[in-house]
C-alpha cells in the first residue's frame, strides 16, 4: 500500500473507469442523468432496500417476480483450422421459455466473437461495452486488439461489479497475431485460456460428447459436425437449452457463420444415422 | 419482572421497517409486426391485489408518430420509465429535427433499462413501430434490457395464455406443412380480439377493454373493443 | 478443493500446486498455472476465490516489480511477504475482501531460502513446510513424520511424492497433475509436472 500510494495508485475502484464509487459512475443519479446519455448505474441507497429488491428476484412467495432471461449451452474449441463456436438459442425466465431465437453468439467485430450464457442482458450489454473499447483500441493503436487483451478488458470490467449479482459466463474467441485465441471469462472475474470450453447448464452434456471425439487434427467438416452434435445432445438432456444450433468458424480471415440448424431436424437426422449404424 | 429467557428491553434489536419498493399492477400487452403495419394492443385494467383501481388505463404509450411502447408491471416504474423515455425522445427530436426511428428507440430503451441493473424497473416492455424500410417491427425486452426483434409477442400478466395461441395462429410453430404467410391487418385484428377475450375469461388482471393501436405509414390509428367487466 | 504445497530445503524452496481450474463441479482446465513470479527469486502460489486470485496476485506481483524499478534493488522474501500481508489485511477490512490463500517462496543472500504461509485472514507465518487446502488434512502428518531440516532436492521431492500419493489415495476429489517449481540462489526453476500413480484399492 505504501508503495502504491507513493505512486498515486489507490487500491480499490477509484482508478477504475467502470468502477463502483458512491460519488462516481454509480450511486443516486440525478434527474439530469436520466435525460442525457449518462453511464451512471442506479443502485439502491440502503441495505434494507437492497434486501427488498433481491427478495423480488429470489422469493417464490413474492407476487412481484422479476425474472431475467437466462441463456444456456454454449461451446467453443480450438483446432487445426481455427476455432469453432456453437451455441443453442433458447432463453428461459424461470420455467417458461421466453424465446427460441436468441442470438447467443455476439459479433464483437469481424475478428472477435463472444458467447452468451447466464444473464442475457448482462452478456449483451457488457460485450457491447467491450466492442466499443476494442474499437477505441483500434483507433488509438492502428492495429487490432489481441484476444488476450480483449478478454482481459472484459474480465477487469466485470470484476469491478463482483458480488453485485452479475451473471455471465462467456467465451471470447478471435484471431490475432498469435493465431486462433480462445478465452473463458465469467462474472466472478475468472479468465482462462484453453483449447476447449463449454459454458451453461447444458455444458456437462456437451463436454461428454466433445471430450470423446475432440482432437487437434479434426478436419473442418468433422469439427462442424462435432460442434452441432455436442449442442444437440445438450439440448436433448438439458431442459434450459433448445431451439436452433448456431455454428461459427473463426478463421485467419475473420469469423464466418457456418450454419443454423433446428435441433428437431438434427434429432431425426442423428436418429436415422443411429438406426442405419445398427443394421 | 422480566421473565427468565426473555431479553431485557434495553437489549432488544432496533425496530426494523420492511419496505418493498415494488408492486404488481397487472395488465397485458401484445404486439404483432405485419408486412407494412405494426399492431399493438393492451387491456385497460389497472389493479392491485384483488382490487381494481381503474378500468380506463391502457398500457400503451405512443412515443412518436410511428413508435408505440407497451409497458406493464409495476405502475410506478411504468410512469417513471415512460416519462424518461418521452423526455429523451423529445430532446432527440429537437436536436435532430426528426423523430427517433423505432429500432433506435429499442436500443435506447435497452440501455435505459440496463442502467437500472442493480435496482431494476419492474416493467415488461414491447416496442412496436415501423423500421427504416417501412416494415412493421416489434421488439420485446426483459426487465433489465435484453432485447430481440420478433414478429409477435405478448407480455404481462396473461402473456402465458396469449403467447401459445399466437405461436399456433401466427407462427405456425411445430405444425408440419404450415406455410407462414404475412397476415392481412383485418385478420390480425380479429385474432387479437379473440385471444384477449379468452384471456379476460381466465385472468383476473386482464379485462374491461382492449385498445388496439395500428401503426402504418399514414400514422397511428386506435380502436377500442370491450371485454368482460367483472 | 485446491492444493498448494511448499517445502523448504537446505538452500531452496520447493513449491507444488495442483493444476485444476474448477467451476462448480466442472474442471474447466487441467494445466492451470497457479504460481506467479514476483521477482527473480520470489515465487507465489495462489488459490481461492475465482477472480480474486488473479486480481490480487497480479497487483502484488506488479507492485513488487515496481519497487525494484524505483529503488534498483529487490524486496527480500521477508519484505515481500509482509507487503502482501499488509495488503491482505487492508482488503479484509474493506467492503469487499480478497478471499485468497498464498504461499510465498523466496531466496535472498542474507536469509537464504524461506517459505511463508499467508491465508485470506491475513495471518502470516514463516514455515519449514506448508500446505493450503484439504490436502493438508492428509499430508501434514506425513510432513511432520518425515520432514528434516536440511533436505536436499531429491529428499524434498521424495517427501512431496509421499504427500501427493496420499492425497490422491484418500481425498475424494481428483486434483490431477501437480506443477513443481524450485526457488534457489540461481532463481526460479521449472521442475515439470508430476502425476501420482493411479489409486490402488487398499
Amino acid at each position: 500500500m505504501a508503495l502504491a500510494s507513493v505512486c498515486g495508485f489507490k487500491l480499490g475502484n477509484e482508478n477504475s473507469y467502470f468502477g463502483l464509487d458512491v460519488n462516481g459512475p454509480m450511486g443516486v443519479p440525478t434527474w439530469d442523468d436520466a435525460l442525457t446519455i449518462s453511464e451512471k448505474f442506479t443502485v439502491p441507497c440502503d441495505i434494507d432496500l437492497q434486501s427488498g429488491i433481491y427478495k423480488a428476484f429470489t422469493d417464490d412467495d413474492s407476487k412481484v417476480k422479476i425474472q431475467f432471461h437466462h441463456g444456456t449451452t454454449t461451446l467453443a474449441f480450438r483446432f487445426k483450422h481455427g476455432v469453432i463456436v456453437a451455441v443453442d438459442s433458447r432463453a428461459t425466465a424461470g420455467p417458461s421459455i421466453e424465446s427460441q431465437t436468441v442470438k447467443k453468439v455476439i459479433e464483437i467485430n469481424p475478428y472477435l466473437l463472444g458467447t452468451m450464457a447466464g444473464g442475457a442482458a448482462d452478456c449483451m450489454f457488457w460485450e457491447r461495452v467491450l466492442a466499443r473499447q476494442c474499437r477505441i483500441y483500434e483507433l488509438r493503436n492502428k492495429e487490432r486488439i489481441s484476444v488476450a487483451a480483449a478478454s482481459k478488458l472484459l474480465a477487469n470490467i466485470v470484476y469491478d461489479y463482483k458480488g453485485m449479482g452479475l451473471s455471465m459466463g462467456t467465451m471470447i474467441v478471435g484471431w490475432d497475431k498469435k493465431g486462433p485465441g480462445l478465452y473463458y471469462v465469467d462474472s466472478d472475474g475468472e479468465r482462462l485460456s484453453g483449447n476447449l470450453f463449454s459454458v451453461g447448464s447444458g455444458s456437462v452434456y456437451a463436454y461428454g460428447v466433445l471430450d470423446s471425439v475432440y482432437h487437434w487434427d479434426l478436419s473442418e467438416a468433422e469439427a462442424y459436425d462435432l460442434g452441432r452434435r455436442a449442442i444437440y445432445h445438450a439440448t436433448h438432456r438439458d431442459a434450459y437449452s433448445g431451439g436452433v444450433v448456431n455454428l461459427y468458424h473463426m478463421k485467419q480471415t475473420g469469423w464466418e457463420k457456418i450454419s443454423q440448424t433446428d435441433t428437431t431436424e438434427l434429432h431425426y437426422q442423428y436418429q436415422a444415422e443411429k438406426e442405419k449404424a445398427k443394421k | 419482572m422480566a421473565q427468565l429467557g426473555q431479553p431485557l428491553s434495553d437489549y432488544q434489536r432496533p425496530h426494523q421497517v420492511h419496505f418493498s419498493p415494488y408492486d404488481f399492477n397487472g395488465g397485458t400487452v401484445l404486439a404483432i409486426a405485419g408486412e407494412n403495419y405494426a399492431l399493438i394492443a393492451t387491456d385497460t385494467r389497472l389493479s392491485q391485489g384483488f382490487s381494481i383501481h381503474s378500468r380506463e388505463s391502457p398500457k400503451t404509450y405512443s412515443l412518436s408518430e410511428n413508435t408505440v411502447l407497451g409497458c406493464c408491471g409495476f405502475h410506478g416504474d411504468v410512469l417513471t420509465l415512460t416519462k424518461t423515455l418521452g423526455a429523451r425522445l423529445q430532446i432527440f427530436e429537437k436536436e435532430h429535427n426528426k423523430p427517433m426511428p423505432t429500432p433506435s428507440v429499442a436500443a435506447m430503451l435497452s440501455t435505459i433499462l440496463y442502467y437500472r441493473r442493480f435496482f431494476p424497473y419492474y416493467t415488461h416492455n414491447l416496442v412496436a413501430g415501423l423500421d427504416e424500410e417501412g416494415k412493421g417491427c416489434v421488439y420485446s425486452f426483459d426487465p433489465v434490457g435484453s432485447y430481440e426483434r420478433e414478429v409477435y409477442r405478448a407480455k404481462g400478466s396473461a402473456s402465458a395464455m396469449l403467447q401459445p395461441l399466437l405461436d399456433n395462429q401466427i407462427g405456425g410453430k411445430n405444425q408440419q406443412g404450415y406455410v407462414v404467410q404475412p397476415m392481412p391487418l383485418d385478420r390480425c385484428i380479429a385474432v387479437v380480439k379473440d385471444v384477449f377475450t379468452s384471456a379476460a375469461e381466465r385472468d383476473i388482471y386482464t379485462g374491461d377493454n382492449i385498445l388496439i393501436s395500428v401503426i402504418t405509414k399514414d400514422g397511428l390509428k386506435s380502436e377500442k373493443f370491450p371485454l368482460r367487466k367483472d | 478443493m485446491e492444493c498448494l504445497i511448499g517445502i523448504q530445503g537446505k538452500d531452496f524452496v520447493l513449491l507444488a500446486t495442483d493444476t485444476i481450474s474448477a467451476r462448480s463441479v466442472v474442471a474447466m482446465k487441467d494445466d492451470h498455472d497457479k504460481m506467479y513470479k514476483l521477482s527473480d527469486k520470489l515465487l507465489m502460489a495462489v488459490c481461492g476465490e475465482a477472480g480474486d486470485n488473479i486480481q490480487f496476485s497480479e497487483y502484488i506481483a506488479k507492485n513488487v516489480q515496481l519497487y525494484k524499478m524505483k529503488n534498483g534493488y529487490e524486496l527480500s522474501a521477508h519484505a515481500a511477504a509482509n507487503f502482501t500481508r499488509r495488503n491482505m489485511a487492508e482488503s479484509l477490512r474493506s467492503s469487499r475482501s480478497h478471499l485468497v490463500n498464498l504461499l510465498i517462496a523466496g531466496y535472498d543472500n542474507e536469509q537464504g531460502a524461506s517459505l511463508y504461509f499467508l491465508d485470506y485472514l491475513a495471518s502470516l507465518n514463516k514455515m519449514p513446510f506448508a500446505i493450503h487446502g484439504y490436502g493438508s488434512l492428509f499430508a501434514l502428518s506425513i510432513m511432520d513424520k518425515y520432514y528434516q531440516k536440511d533436505l536436499d532436492l531429491a529428499g524434498a521431492k521424495d517427501l512431496l511424492m509421499k504427500c501427493i500419493t496420499e492425497i490422491q489415495k484418500r481425498f475424494i476429489v481428483n486434483l490431477g497433475k501437480f506443477r513443481l517449481r524450485v526457488v534457489d540462489k540461481d532463481g526460479i526453476h521449472d521442475k515439470g509436472m508430476i502425476s501420482p500413480e493411479p489409486v490402488k484399492a487398499a
